[in-house]
């Protein structure tokens, strides 16, 4: 049994006479990971910021979990994680330091053996735990973000530009790490450049283009190459 | 808000800061700075008073070793009073280095306070002396702006702030625990600096009323502490407002000179031009003219004289000034005093009102810039405001024509008209005469007269709080 767990419904963005989002219609469904592709400006950070509640919808409405962000925007915390492009996090605090500081502020108080069993989940390796972060790749930052959400037991996540600027093994690892949690019945929306990574991950890609969803592909019902021709013909 | 949200944040904010080496050497420096001022302040003012002591004596011991002599001479004789600085004028040296310091008193003549310490140095003093009180003011907002410029700003630029937000911890908690932790830390590094600085000054001065100067310390410490509170909530409330640590440093220093040099600059000068006061020698002459109208002792004709002479005969019922059982001269001296006496108060005091009047404005621009107000709550708290100055000059004042009305008493009882060039009266009269004691302004009319200023520091926390919950409201400063 699934269920809608990301939900736009008309969804609108306008600042002064520019659209950023025109009427976007989405559902994302537990376990779903749905890519959102499309060039810089084609709405899909502004996608991101309004299911965070950052912004408020000119039109139309988002919702997590049934909730609408717009009027609880402080009931829905309880179902996110986010994770942007660059983790940065806390340089000065070790990667377990920053996963119990985001997880207390999460309302979570594990103990030393939990957090660290969320970043070996996260893929962190055990001698990184302990060193700063300030020292970390950005592969390995990436990983204290997930284990950020997975110590939060967030129901959504959603992702900006994950893999973008990591080696192919890390963007490798990152992709079966985001599988894992959407098959744990994580509901996923990852904004991205990356069309062959889209590809292998996502169950469904949506092609965006001026604020406006454009097309709505099934993940296993296209090849990589059409999607790329897709995509370059859409945009 | 949530409590425990807060504190994880504040404790976050605490550490991230010490870790910071940066902060360290930023908070030596300071510290440094604030030993040289206290043990300089301290020691400086330590020596004034031992010299202003010895001085005293002198004058003193002058005073009692005068030999038998006419009252009238001794009256023009005079007497120096020396101005002692107060016990934690070495904290808040206020308006002490531009003020004089002594005053020579003698009959007929309000000389002015003279040989401030301004009046002797060279421009190093009017760029600004080192005092704690002026770190605590000036430095440490820069220490503040330098630790917290980025506390927020600096998270939304590396996208942790959205992380953060992510959480259940929501924007008022993330700017509440960043104001607390920032002034968790600011307090715990400076006031106990502050309470041993004062507490180590004081300890040094003998003879200090101890229920007034720990009262004194303890508004100190809770007013700058407010201060510091208040510098927080603005350099948390503008990093929360900028989209880069860069906009918000830039955007903090620009403040820090507004409040630090323009609106201080702009306030005096206000003041002095809304409310002009005449120089030393408009004020003089403005008393002149109005003493020459009242009478002129001096003038045979004057209508004034002529009646206190016709009153006088009648009085004594004799027809002549020789045949008075008084000393006429010694009458007519003392009401001559009476009537310059009454004029210089009265414009001594409208001279006052217009300096109260300056001052004022600088109070009312207390509610527009905190610097201004704490300024002037140190400086009164610390007894070197002008109120402390006034206070002395009137003192001297009445001092002086007490003295003058004692000799004239004795000159006019103890010495007769018709030997009034060659007699002379006993020294022990002269000897007998109490000595100037300077009663300080108590600590509550100090804090009467800087009520404003107090008002306006308390005004400044509610208005921080109130901005800060205004910004947390608001999603675009989330971004």
């Amino acid at each position: 049994m699934t269920f809608k767990m990301l939900e736009a419904k008309g969804l609108t963005k306008r600042y002064g006479s520019h659209t950023a989002l025109s009427n976007l219609n989405l559902s994302i469904r537990t376990g779903e990971i749905f890519a959102l592709l499309g060039q810089n400006g084609a709405g899909k950070t502004t996608t991101i910021n309004l299911f965070l509640g950052f912004i408020e919808p000119t039109e139309g409405s988002a919702s997590i979990a049934g909730i609408s962000v717009a009027e609880h925007p402080q009931e829905i915390k309880q179902y996110l994680a986010y994770i942007p492009e660059t983790v940065m996090l806390y340089p000065n605090l070790t990667g377990l330091e920053n996963l119990e500081y985001f997880s207390s502020l999460a309302g979570f108080d594990y103990g030393a053996g939990e957090l660290r069993k969320f970043l070996s989940t996260a893929g962190l390796q055990a001698q990184a735990f302990d060193q700063r972060l300030g020292g970390y790749s950005k592969g390995m930052r990436q990983k204290v973000g997930i284990a950020i959400a997975v110590a939060k037991k967030a129901k959504v996540l959603l992702l900006d530009e994950p893999t973008s600027g990591l080696d192919p093994k890390a963007s490798n690892e990152f992709s079966q790490i985001i599988q894992t949690l959407a098959s744990g019945g994580t509901a996923i929306l990852m904004a991205t450049h990356d069309i062959f990574r889209a590809k292998e991950v996502a169950t469904r890609i949506g092609i965006m283009k001026e604020g406006v969803l454009q097309a709505v592909i099934d993940a296993d019902k296209i090849s990589a190459n059409e999607l790329e021709s897709l995509y370059l013909k859409t945009v | 808000m949530h409590f425990k949200f807060i504190r994880t944040i504040a404790r976050q904010e605490w550490s991230s800061v010490f870790r910071n080496k940066t902060t360290l050497v930023l908070f030596l420096v300071l510290l440094a700075v604030s030993l040289l001022a206290v043990f300089t302040g301290w020691q400086y003012v330590g020596k004034f008073n031992a010299q202003q002591a010895a001085a005293s004596s002198e004058v003193h011991e002058q005073w009692m070793s005068q030999p038998n002599r006419h009252p009238h001479r001794v009256a023009h004789y005079g007497y120096l009073v020396f101005r002692e600085k107060s016990p934690l004028s070495f904290f808040d040296f206020g308006l002490d280095s531009y003020v004089g310091n002594s005053v020579f008193l003698e009959a007929h003549r309000q000389n002015t306070v003279n040989m401030s310490e301004a009046g002797f140095s060279n421009g190093m003093l009017r760029f600004g002396e080192l005092s704690m009180a002026m770190v605590l003011q000036l430095l440490v907002p820069l220490f503040i702006i330098f630790i917290g410029f980025q506390t927020v700003a600096g998270l939304k630029h590396n996208g942790v702030l959205k992380i953060l937000l992510c959480q259940r911890a929501s924007y008022p908690d993330v700017l509440a625990g960043k104001t607390v932790g920032l002034t968790a830390v600011t307090w715990a590094l400076f006031l106990p600096l502050l309470v041993l600085g004062l507490i180590a000054g004081v300890a040094s001065t003998p003879g200090a009323a101890v229920t007034d100067l720990v009262l004194r310390i303890v508004l100190i410490v809770v007013l700058y502490a407010l201060y510091f509170l208040i510098i927080t909530l603005m350099v948390v409330v503008m990093s929360a407002m900028s989209s880069s640590d860069k906009n918000a440093l830039m955007l903090l220093v620009l403040v820090w000179m507004l409040f630090f040099v323009v609106l201080p600059k702009s306030a005096q000068t206000l003041g002095s031009s809304l409310f002009e006061a005449p120089g030393k020698i408009a004020f003089e002459r403005a008393i002149e003219a109005e003493v020459s109208k009242e009478g002129d002792s001096h003038d045979p004709n004057d209508p004034h004289f002529a009646n206190l002479k016709a009153r006088t005969l009648k009085k004594y019922d004799v027809d002549s000034i020789q045949l008075l059982p008084i000393n006429y001269g010694a009458l007519v001296m003392q009401e001559g005093e009476n009537i310059t006496a009454a004029i210089f108060n009265k414009h001594f005091d409208q001279l006052i009102g217009t300096y109260q009047s300056q001052n004022a404005v600088s109070a009312i621009f207390g509610f527009a810039d905190p610097f201004l107000a704490i300024r002037n709550i140190s400086m009164n708290l610390a007894g070197t405001d002008f109120d402390s100055f006034t206070a002395f000059q009137k003192q001297t004042e009445l001092y002086r024509f007490e003295k003058t009305k004692r000799l004239n008493e004795i000159h006019l009882t103890q010495v007769s008209f018709a030997n009034n060039a060659t007699q002379r009266v006993n020294a022990k009269n002269f000897q007998d005469m109490p000595d100037f004691v300077f009663r300080p302004v108590s600590v509550g009319r100090n804090l009467a007269a800087s009520a404003a200023s107090v008002i306006a520091l308390v005004l400044w926390v509610v208005a921080g709080f109130a901005v800060l919950h205004f910004v947390s409201s608001k999603r675009k400063y989330q971004l």
